[in-house]
């Protein structure tokens, strides 16, 4: 009979260490859920591929991660699960949680001025990590893409003259504004922050460190991460990870930084990624910049960018489609990748839906 | 009169025009190069880090400006693309640093 109390605490301690889940080698997931709500989140997001026209929405893979297990995963056209797929600016968001491991050695402040890593930048002593963290160093860069090539800052930067040393491309640009008054989204701003990277974890070190720092931490096997011609990594854009390896990001986000025991990341780092930058203004982009991840709030209140979604979402964004959400009340992850053409892709829809699916109970 | 007053014009418009070209001229020499340097990069990143098929590569990098030649070379993993009379390669390097533009 007392042998039976005795068991009591460590049933309940066993209980404990089973309430959170984390993945290992694999993720371990529940059997694959049914019915209208997700039925409709399939409507959107899995309609056919016309790869003549490349028109519509055309989603690659769609993975959902509640509580730490797989409750969700679909992929379509030639991408599965062994895909590395490229995950264009995610690659921003990425590269500022690389940057929360070395913060969390001590090894800059966000007050630091970025010449003090990158010395070309000494044309602008007063921009700071934060100001590019913001996307608010006040160069005047021009993001277009595909619509206005000519002109189009990005364009040059990765294809024509930026291309062997892309930070240098981006310091050479004159200023439109002070560092830190006013929001443009910027790839030069992201490359910079990849060069100064190299600094601030030492030259030994930068070729391997988003491996050593995050990657492998994570239990993140195969992930590429391209370079320029200098070996500056393209911190902008040129990252590529399996959708299962991308929600490891997204958990770790999701639970503050911590991985299992560790807190790899601290936590004000994780933080100052969700606080919004408070001058920027409405309009000015199709989502709220924090510090280089994407949110769903902003100083002024009135702002919402995906209004179907809680306001504590947030997200890693790139070009053609691609999302990494994370949805802290709800418990989930999201990976979306995708090959989108034409914009008619929603993040609200595809969240709305999502949320009616896999938290039904949780109030948007 | 009117011929006077459309010479005026078409002078302008010259003038304009040239002065354009002048302020863009370094913009505009890079231009013709995005579209080979473009294909050939991202051509080679979906085939050798992505690792899909040569035909859905194709496809991927599809643009509305044509490219005119258009070379792979499976073993070295290097793809050499024409459009627009110019021509860039790009070439696989690893498993982690993926395939870059070759200067």
């Amino acid at each position: 009979m007392s042998k039976g109390w005795f068991l009591i605490p460590l049933l309940l301690l066993n209980l404990n260490a089973q309430a959170e889940d984390w993945p290992g080698e694999q993720w371990s997931s529940s059997p694959p859920p049914t019915g209208p709500a997700i039925e409709a989140l399939e409507q959107y997001a899995f309609v056919p591929r016309d790869d003549a026209t490349r028109q519509g929405i055309r989603t690659d893979a769609l993975l959902v991660i509640q509580d730490g297990r797989l409750v969700y995963e679909r992929y379509a056209g030639p991408t599965d699960a062994h895909t590395p797929h490229l995950a264009w600016s995610i690659s921003k968001s990425l590269l500022a949680t690389v940057f929360g491991v070395a913060y969390g050695e001590k090894r800059f402040a966000l007050d630091d001025p970025a010449a003090r890593y990158y010395p070309p930048l000494e044309r602008h002593p007063g921009m700071t990590l934060a100001d590019l963290f913001h996307w608010a160093s006040g160069l005047d860069w021009q993001e277009d893409y595909e619509y206005a090539p000519l002109d189009s800052s990005v364009v040059a930067m990765l294809y024509t003259r930026g291309r062997q040393d892309m930070a240098a491309f981006t310091a050479a640009h004159d200023s439109f504004s002070p560092a830190g008054q006013v929001f443009r989204y910027s790839s030069g701003d992201s490359n910079l922050l990849a060069a100064a990277l190299e600094n601030i974890v030492s030259p030994s070190r930068y070729a391997d460190y988003p491996w050593t720092a995050l990657f492998e931490p994570l239990g993140i096997r195969h992930a590429t991460w391209e370079t320029d011609a200098s070996g500056t990594f393209v911190g902008s854009s040129y990252a590529y990870l399996t959708a299962q390896d991308l929600a490891r990001v997204g958990l770790l986000m999701q639970r503050d930084g911590r991985w299992g025991d560790r807190q790899l990341i601290p936590k004000d780092w994780i933080a100052f990624n969700r606080e919004p930058f408070a001058r920027f203004q409405a309009g000015q982009d199709e989502a709220v910049p924090g510090g280089h991840w994407w949110l769903n709030r902003a100083a002024d209140p009135s702002i919402r960018p995906w209004p179907d979604a809680p306001p504590d979402t947030f997200a890693a964004l790139g070009h053609w489609g691609q999302a990494l959400y994370i949805i802290p009340s709800a418990r989930l992850v999201i990976v979306r990748y995708g090959d989108d053409r034409d914009g008619s892709y929603r993040h609200n829809e595809l969240l709305k839906r999502a949320m009616a699916a896999f938290a039904g109970t949780v109030q948007p | 009169m009117r011929r006077k007053v459309l010479l005026t014009l078409m002078a302008g418009l010259l003038v304009a025009l040239f002065g354009w070209i002048w302020q863009e001229r370094v913009a505009l020499r890079a231009f013709p190069d995005i579209i080979s340097a473009y294909t050939a990069k991202e051509y080679c990143s979906c085939r050798y880090v992505m690792q899909q098929t040569a035909d859905y590569c194709r496809g991927y990098v599809k643009q509305s400006v044509p490219t005119s030649d258009f070379v792979e070379a499976v073993e070295a993993k290097r793809v050499t693309v024409s459009g627009l009379g110019r021509s860039h390669s790009a070439r696989w390097i690893g498993e982690r640093q993926g395939c870059r533009l070759e200067p």
